[in-house]
């Protein structure tokens, strides 16, 4: 029994090396906390962003007005637990000023809630996109500089019904709530463009084998007119290879892709298979403004490959904290002061690499949607624009009526439904019997 | 029959190919030295990278499949010979042992390579889908390719264990341990072959894995898991074990991810729960 | 006189010293360090009913995650979902908890060494599995929300670290002082004996394998009890707390402080909780450097830092611990 009572005395030993934490920083420096996935399965999606940051404060040197800025940087490694440790760290030891990020669907969720119960700690979400944490669950210290599933997509879903005339898709993606977000946008814009019906397909997360989907994707071709791949990152590679296998490049037309199907580092792996790939986003690396070709230039500089989208709302997040820090002359202390005016903040055209935007009551950007298309250029693969919706908020065609927006059921696997008749039937209980006139008399949504 | 069902069952036969040469050559080292080397899944990946690499540099398939399984059988051999030897006689100690050291591979995987999913090409030769005579149906050249491949190393193991002298030492070592040792036979060397054939296994079976699906941070895990299932179901140590259940977990999974999708996770690993509480051991284990 | 009297009560004084550093931690130490001792101690149960499986059974299992992750689910959904009022919510959460112990504890008692790491190993990831894909209960990656900790005496444990602290603290020394306690009673002797032969017990006609049964549940308790703190100090609960990560990296704490030790464990899990958190800040290969220290601890110290000193530092640090009154046992 010796060692064990000893041990305890250890316990203290450790306990009291530990005394020292949290003692009081000096205030004459601005000390930002960036967060995100930098080990495990979604390294591309913390590392990237944490890039874009960095990459923005290496434009200024690290200082703001003489101020020099410290960059505390945390790992998540994909998991909310060690991400609200890792935010509890940065508050109450490293106290700083205000965290970027973080990056994948349940982390911010997570963050946001964490966000609710710490105020006096701004957040800027990263590449984080449920709806909800700028939605139901939005708080005022949270804002998002970034995007939100549906966002993006309601205008591919009318893209795909009205411009490429498609009447049934089948949706296939991984089962959690970030994809479930994005058919859901899907499905409003296509079935409310005149589109018939979607038809969706689950597989767990980390599937690596679609070989049976393939199957069932073969035989679905009779009713079915196209194939959207839902999915991100790894499964996307599997995804295309498999496809190509089992030759339903021959049966389908040229597959759709949700955001994160074509993204600079997906195009690499995937290579031509990519080719003629349409999807969406609120940016596209093929943009050939000033702003987005110096930021993909100095990110090349810097990091030895072309930067994607996740690096741009890295980079995005932390202008838009230069910006605020401006407004309030670098008082980042006062937390309420800072998050008024990040709030207030308006990027204007040729300021980001994604183009204008600003931010909506519950802290989102509205900006620009472009469909993307996937063509070679110079014998690279890069996304182009075939079409722009300006000014998007993150409730699409509903901006007029968020609160009828927000008060339907969370998305889910089946929700909304799928069947132009059920859904119909479903948004009819929510947007009313004026809305859907409307819909009948402009023939879908207005342009 | 439906069209739905016979590509699943075929799909279930080429992913049953695939966890049959990543669990063989678990189920060889298992049963020679108790060890459940859970390095296993990081050699797969790590092997699979290398041979992408190599691929890159040769623009041989071949070269890159062998490459991928001789740089792992040198760090398999590495890894029995100066880690867990230190260990011998403590299964749990050798067990952990290799768990650390998945951790460390993991992350190099993660230094060197980087964070993005990376496949493999697949060979010109072996591209495209071929029409299956009588039922006439269109498939992967290169699935077919596997599961030929499996069926060419259950037959290459089953002549080395039956006929080599090596080979039946190793059979003897694996029934009766103690006698092989008194026999004067050297077991270090035995051990140390037997870890290096099982690395190479693995991987080589991360090329042949990394060109089918892909490769990517996490996969050393979930590959980890799926041989697992396959050597507890078919009882570790058995090679005839591990085909039948390699073909279990193969066909399970296939039909899950084509009727039930959404539970496919819970319904692959729920047989397992029931086969062990029936038979501990595994439907042709020995008893334990 | 005197020093005698002392003497007799030093492992009192003892104990009373541990117990005033734990009480003194929300006075003395900064906020940040109170947030990590809560960690510490609720992870520290966790690892806790693993240490005290592989030190009364002599098995490793790689389950345990699961059962605190069972606890904490069924609190965050009769709290969020049902507004069970407190202390239902814990209550049904850790009965729940047991009664799956219980029914899996059957499966896995009849096997040993490896095979129960690597039944336990799977029967985890079937957890995992449930939590991840039944959305409809756990509402799948993201998980539940909106878990928040209860007011009692009028003191809201969400609000007031400090009051979260004492009142984890509580159960805490419960569930330690519940462990030894069965490690010194007719039961942990029992099973002691079975560990030592196990056939001798049963020709002496002891029920073997409900002890070992009984053991496998009473650990299961105790993971079930930190579940209920993880929930309701991190506020939410997602699949990432029963996966086979929370489960390895539960093992690696209980080698680094001792596997078969209860002080171990939340040494262990002490240390690796500060490391992440020290040596992420610094580098972004933390997992290396910490495989290779797994790697060392495991080579040159397989009974962790507890066996080692142990070991080794009995010696040197004898002088003290005699005054303590920790001589030989």
């Amino acid at each position: 029994m010796v060692g064990k009572k000893m041990i305890w005395l250890g316990v203290a030993i450790l306990f009291s090396t530990l005394w020292v934490w949290g003692t009081a920083h000096a205030v004459s420096e601005i000390r930002i906390g960036q967060i995100g996935p930098t080990t495990g399965w979604a390294t591309m999606f913390g590392t990237e962003g944490l890039n874009g940051v960095k990459l923005a404060l290496a434009e200024r040197d690290y200082k703001f007005k003489g101020i020099p800025i410290k960059l505390f940087t945390e790992d998540t490694k994909a998991d909310v637990e060690v991400m609200r440790t890792k935010l509890d760290s940065f508050k109450t030891r490293d106290k700083v000023h205000f965290i970027i990020g973080p990056s994948l669907g349940h982390e911010g969720m997570a963050a946001v809630d964490w966000g609710a119960r710490n105020p006096d700690v701004p957040i800027l979400i990263g590449y984080s996109a449920p709806e909800d944490i700028t939605m139901r669950k939005a708080t005022p210290s949270v804002i998002r500089p970034g995007w939100t599933g549906p966002q993006v997509i309601f205008h591919f879903g009318k893209f795909c019904a009205k411009d490429l005339g498609y009447k049934k898709v089948i949706i296939v993606g991984q089962d959690y709530s970030y994809p479930w977000d994005q058919a859901a946008g899907f499905t409003r814009g296509f079935l409310e463009n005149g589109g018939e019906k979607v038809e969706r397909i689950w597989h767990p997360v980390d599937a690596v084998d679609f070989s049976s989907i393939m199957a069932k994707l073969t035989g679905m071709k009779k009713e079915y007119d196209a194939v959207l791949c839902n999915s991100g990152g790894a499964q996307v590679v599997a995804f295309f290879k498999q496809w190509y296998q089992f030759g339903l490049d021959k049966i389908y037309p040229q597959i759709l892709g949700q955001a994160n199907v074509p993204i600079v580092p997906m195009l690499t792996e995937l290579a031509d298979m990519a080719l003629n790939v349409y999807s969406s986003l609120h940016y596209y690396d093929g943009n050939p403004s000033e702003a987005n070709m110096k930021f993909r230039e100095s990110y090349l500089k810097a990091y030895g490959k072309y930067p994607s989208v996740i690096a741009v709302q890295g980079y995005d997040a932390m202008r838009v904290a230069f910006k605020a820090m401006e407004a309030i002359d670098g008082k980042v202390d006062d937390p309420k002061a800072f998050i008024t005016a990040v709030r207030q903040v308006k990027m204007r055209e040729n300021e980001s690499p994604r183009g204008p935007f600003y931010f909506d009551k519950f802290g989102n950007p509205i900006q620009n949607i472009y469909i993307k298309k996937v063509v070679k250029k110079d014998g690279k693969l890069m996304n182009i624009a075939v079409k722009t919706y300006k000014d998007v908020s993150q409730f699409g065609p509903y901006a007029a009526m968020p609160e009828k927006y927000m008060a339907q059921p969370a998305t889910s696997r089946e929700y909304p439904p799928g069947n132009k008749d059920d859904y119909f039937r479903e948004i009819e209980k929510y947007f009313g019997k004026d809305y859907m006139a409307e819909l009948k008399k402009n023939n879908g949504w207005k342009e | 029959m439906s069209l739905i069902l016979l590509m699943s069952i075929l799909n279930g036969l080429t992913l049953a190919a695939l966890l049959f040469i990543t669990a063989s050559g678990l189920t060889l080292s298992f049963s020679l030295m108790r060890v459940v080397n859970l390095t296993h899944g990081a050699f797969y990946l790590a092997g699979g990278f290398v041979g992408l690499s190599v691929l890159k540099a040769t623009e041989s398939w071949i070269i890159a499949g062998l490459a991928g399984g001789l740089c792992m059988a040198a760090l398999a051999l590495f890894e029995e010979r100066f880690l867990l030897r230190w260990a011998r006689g403590n299964d749990l100690i050798e067990t952990l042992v290799s768990l650390s050291i998945a951790i460390i591979i993991g992350d190099l995987i993660l230094v060197i390579w980087g964070g993005y999913p990376k496949t493999i090409a697949i060979p010109q030769a072996l591209g495209g889908a071929i029409k299956i005579p009588i039922i006439n149906l269109p498939y992967p050249l290169y699935r077919i390719f596997m599961l030929g491949l499996a069926i060419v190393i259950i037959g290459g193991l089953w002549l080395f264990l039956k006929k080599t002298n090596f080979g039946i030492t190793i059979r003897a070592g694996v029934d009766n341990f103690q006698m092989v040792s008194a026999l004067g036979i050297n077991v270090r060397r035995l051990f140390t072959s037997v870890f290096g054939l099982s690395g190479f296994l693995a991987g080589m079976a991360g090329v042949i894995g990394g060109t089918f699906m892909m490769l990517g941070i996490g996969e050393d895990w979930r590959i980890l898991t799926l041989t697992l299932i396959v050597i507890i179901v078919g009882g570790m140590g058995s090679l005839g074990g591990t085909i039948v259940g390699a073909l279990i977990t193969g066909l399970i999974y296939s039909f899950a991810t084509a009727f039930i999708p959404e539970f496919s996770l819970f319904v692959l690993f729920l047989p397992v729960a029931i086969i062990l509480s029936i038979r501990p051991q595994g439907l042709f284990g020995k008893e334990v | 006189m005197i020093k005698e009297r002392f003497f007799l009560y030093r492992k009192t004084f003892l104990a009373l010293i541990v117990a005033g550093i734990f009480i003194s931690i929300p006075w003395v130490t900064s906020d940040f360090f109170v947030l990590m001792a809560i960690r510490v101690m609720y992870f520290g149960m966790l690892t806790m009913s693993l240490t005290f499986l592989a030190g009364e059974l002599g098995v490793v299992s790689l389950m345990q995650a699961s059962f605190f992750g069972i606890a904490g689910y069924f609190v965050a959904i009769l709290q969020t979902r049902y507004g069970l009022p407190f202390p239902f919510p814990p209550l049904v959460g850790i009965a729940v908890s047991l009664i799956i112990a219980g029914l899996l504890g059957m499966l896995v008692i009849r096997v040993r060494g490896i095979y129960f790491l690597m039944l336990t190993l799977v029967l985890g990831q079937l957890v995992w599995a449930l939590a991840s894909q039944w959305s409809s209960v756990t509402e799948g990656d993201t998980g539940i929300m909106n878990v928040y900790a209860p007011v009692l005496f009028g003191i809201s444990m969400e609000k007031s670290k400090t009051a979260f602290y004492y009142f984890q603290l509580f159960f805490f020394a419960g569930a330690t002082w519940f462990l030894i306690a069965l490690r010194r009673s007719p039961f942990g002797l029992m099973l002691r004996g079975i560990r030592e032969s196990e056939s001798r017990m049963r020709m002496l006609g002891y029920p073997v394998s409900l002890l070992r049964y009984a053991a496998f549940v009473f650990a299961a308790l105790v993971a079930a009890i930190g579940g209920v703190f993880f929930v309701y100090f991190m506020g939410l609960i997602n699949p990432s707390s029963v996966s086979l990560a929370t489960n390895v990296e539960t093992l690696l704490a209980a080698i680094l402080g001792g596997i078969n030790t209860l002080a171990g464990a939340v040494l262990g899990t002490g240390i690796l909780k500060t490391l992440d958190v020290v040596l992420s800040g610094i580098t972004k290969r933390y997992l290396l450097f910490m495989g290779i220290m797994f790697l060392f601890v495991i080579l040159f110290a397989p009974k962790g830092i507890i066996g080692t000193v142990r070991n080794y530092g009995r010696s040197f640090l004898s002088p003290l611990m005699r005054w303590f009154g920790l001589g030989e046992d």
